[in-house]
């Protein structure tokens, strides 16, 4: 047994793996090991399949921060098969969504929306929206409010531009955002990884918003760097 | 003046964000109803109540909930139980569009291209250790003849002995057990059944390829038609390859290699398939896939955006092409 500690009321950190309280008890939701902490059933979030748990394990100074508080309104561009969201969700809803939160995940695929659409049946709070997380006009009138916390990872060309459209349309005043950068997504210059991730730090620093901290996510998710911004 | 609307509400606001007029929607309640109603905005549509809205103030600027234009007002934003019904008409309809996708022809033939293909790739083996385990113990047998019938001559008879009789051919001393031997034509049923499954698979290719690309299946057969458009990852993308992509779609790794290492480029890809390419002589496959390309991306540009279906007079013209290629360059090129 390692030192345990709790980064929020779901998620808890013990030596080095991180685990949240699973909201729909028994249920594993990609193959990850389910295990009980003072009686109470917890997932264990694997750092290589979730660039969010990736980033939560590499950061320095903003562990404490990057997750969304209980019961706020949350938008995923690029949910995928959802791993990274069912762990959003355990923090953001609980189980029968007893927290209130809200949860709109955006992808293109149909495959995926599959899985999402199953897990949102287990999982409430959680609303799957099919569509392309550059076109806010086809599902933008999904999200009536501004949300409180932002999450991009949709690895395609003008990620960064995607991510500062969607943030000012969607994101509250003093909302948090994270953009996980794919490197090899972008044009590449031949100069490496670090030129891309400096390109993209200039290009949020001139849209007017703050990084709180660049997470480079090397080892766990290679070429990808996480960006966590506030407005 | 500023004309804000969301799915549910318009609104009225003068520049400084006052509020002037609010009208609203109730009808949100009922699920079908306002599935519709939010597939109308996703189009760009205006909503009744904008138009109730725009009839008292015709000078008014409308523009959608969230647009940077619009000044910080008020807004009449929906409550929760409208929000909590926003989110299940959501998922409806991310529903609907999930099983859409069924109805996508490209992911269909995506399916049953490649599962034939594997199913091919089994066929090719397990066909193979047929042969040789009856040629093991039949040596004088020779296949090259009826290799197909072989499967199904093995099935029908009852030991080793009746199929040497049936393949014409003296026993020999040794043969296989009677637990072996029913193995074995365990095994040759089942080459049959493949054999018949794969049959009516790539039969179903057909119809759905020469449904889906009926000009491009005329020119190339619907089969190498379906293989062009898994590859393209679909009708709508095919139909935006330049001729260059097509005629090496399916020769990747040459073509990279060629971009890497300076090796000579690939002639062709998938299109190699074609007899009109693998039935020519060598030295212009070069020449013909290229032209053959070229009237493909037409083909499929015809298929894809609604143009005239080729007939077999259109083809009838190709085909003269190939023969004029094939006639002016009766030989080889001198080195």
């Amino acid at each position: 047994m390692g030192r345990k500690r709790r980064l929020s009321w779901a998620v808890l950190v013990d030596g080095r793996s991180i685990w949240t309280r699973n909201a729909c008890p028994k249920v594993s939701q990609y193959g990850e090991s389910l295990r009980r902490f003072q009686g109470v059933e917890h997932r264990r979030w694997d750092p290589t399949r979730s660039k969010l748990g990736a980033a939560l394990a590499r950061a320095r100074h903003t562990q404490y921060d990057l997750l969304p508080d209980e019961g706020s309104t949350c938008l995923y561009l690029g949910a995928g098969h959802g791993t990274s969201l069912s762990h959003i969700h355990d923090q953001v809803c609980g189980t029968d969504n007893q927290l209130a939160g809200r949860i709109i995940a955006v992808d293109l695929s149909p495959r995926c929306l599959r899985d999402l659409i199953h897990m949102a049946k287990i999982r409430p709070g959680l609303v799957p929206i099919l569509g392309d997380a550059r076109k806010f006009s086809t599902w933008g009138v999904m999200v009536s409010t501004k949300v409180d916390w932002l999450f991009q990872d949709v690895s395609q060309a003008g990620q960064a531009e995607i991510f500062i459209d969607a943030a000012n349309r969607f994101l509250k005043p003093g909302g948090k955002g994270l953009l996980s950068l794919k490197a090899a997504s972008e044009r590449w210059s031949g100069e490496g990884e670090r030129v891309v991730f400096e390109g993209v730090a200039q290009q949020l620093l001139d849209a007017g918003f703050t990084i709180e901290e660049q997470i480079n996510l090397h080892g766990l998710e290679d070429n990808h760097c996480l960006f966590y911004i506030t407005n | 003046m500023w004309l804000w609307y969301d799915w549910r509400a318009a609104a009225v606001a003068d520049d400084r964000g006052n509020i002037l007029d609010i009208d609203e929607w109730s009808g949100w309640g009922d699920l079908d109803r306002l599935c519709a109603r939010l597939d109308m905005v996703s189009h760009q549509a205006i909503t009744p109540e904008v138009e109730v809205l725009l009839s008292r103030f015709p000078d008014a600027q409308v523009r959608i909930h969230g647009d940077p234009d619009l000044p910080d007002a008020d807004w009449p934003l929906p409550s929760i139980e409208a929000l909590q019904c926003l989110d299940k008409a959501a998922i409806l309809i991310s529903k609907r569009g999930v099983d859409a996708a069924a109805g996508d022809p490209d992911r269909r033939l995506e399916h049953i291209l490649r599962a034939s293909d594997e199913l091919r790739a089994a066929y090719i083996t397990i066909e193979g250790r047929l042969v040789e385990w009856v040629g093991l113990f039949l040596p004088e047998a020779r296949f090259e003849q009826d290799r197909a019938g072989l499967a199904a001559s093995v099935v029908d008879s009852n030991n080793l002995e009746e199929l040497a009789q049936v393949l014409e051919i003296g026993m020999p001393e040794r043969g296989p057990t009677d637990m072996e031997w029913d193995s074995l034509a365990d095994w040759a049923t089942s080459v049959c059944e493949i054999k018949n499954r794969l049959e009516t698979m790539e039969e179903v290719v057909r119809e759905l390829g020469a449904n889906h690309l009926p000009s491009l299946s005329a020119l190339l057969g619907p089969i190498l038609a379906s293989r062009l458009c898994v590859e393209a990852h679909g009708r709508a993308r095919l139909a935006r390859l330049p001729a260059g992509t097509m005629q090496i779609l399916g020769a990747e790794k040459a073509f990279f290699n060629h971009l890497k290492t300076g090796a000579p480029p690939p002639k062709h890809g998938h299109i190699f398939m074609h007899p009109w390419v693998s039935r020519s002589p060598r030295w212009i496959r070069g020449k013909i896939s290229r032209m053959l390309a070229a009237k493909a991306t037409i083909a499929v540009r015809c298929d894809e955006f609604g143009g005239q279906l080729w007939d077999e007079e259109a083809i009838a013209v190709i085909a003269d092409k190939v023969e004029f290629i094939r006639e002016e360059y009766p030989y080889p090129p001198q080195r």
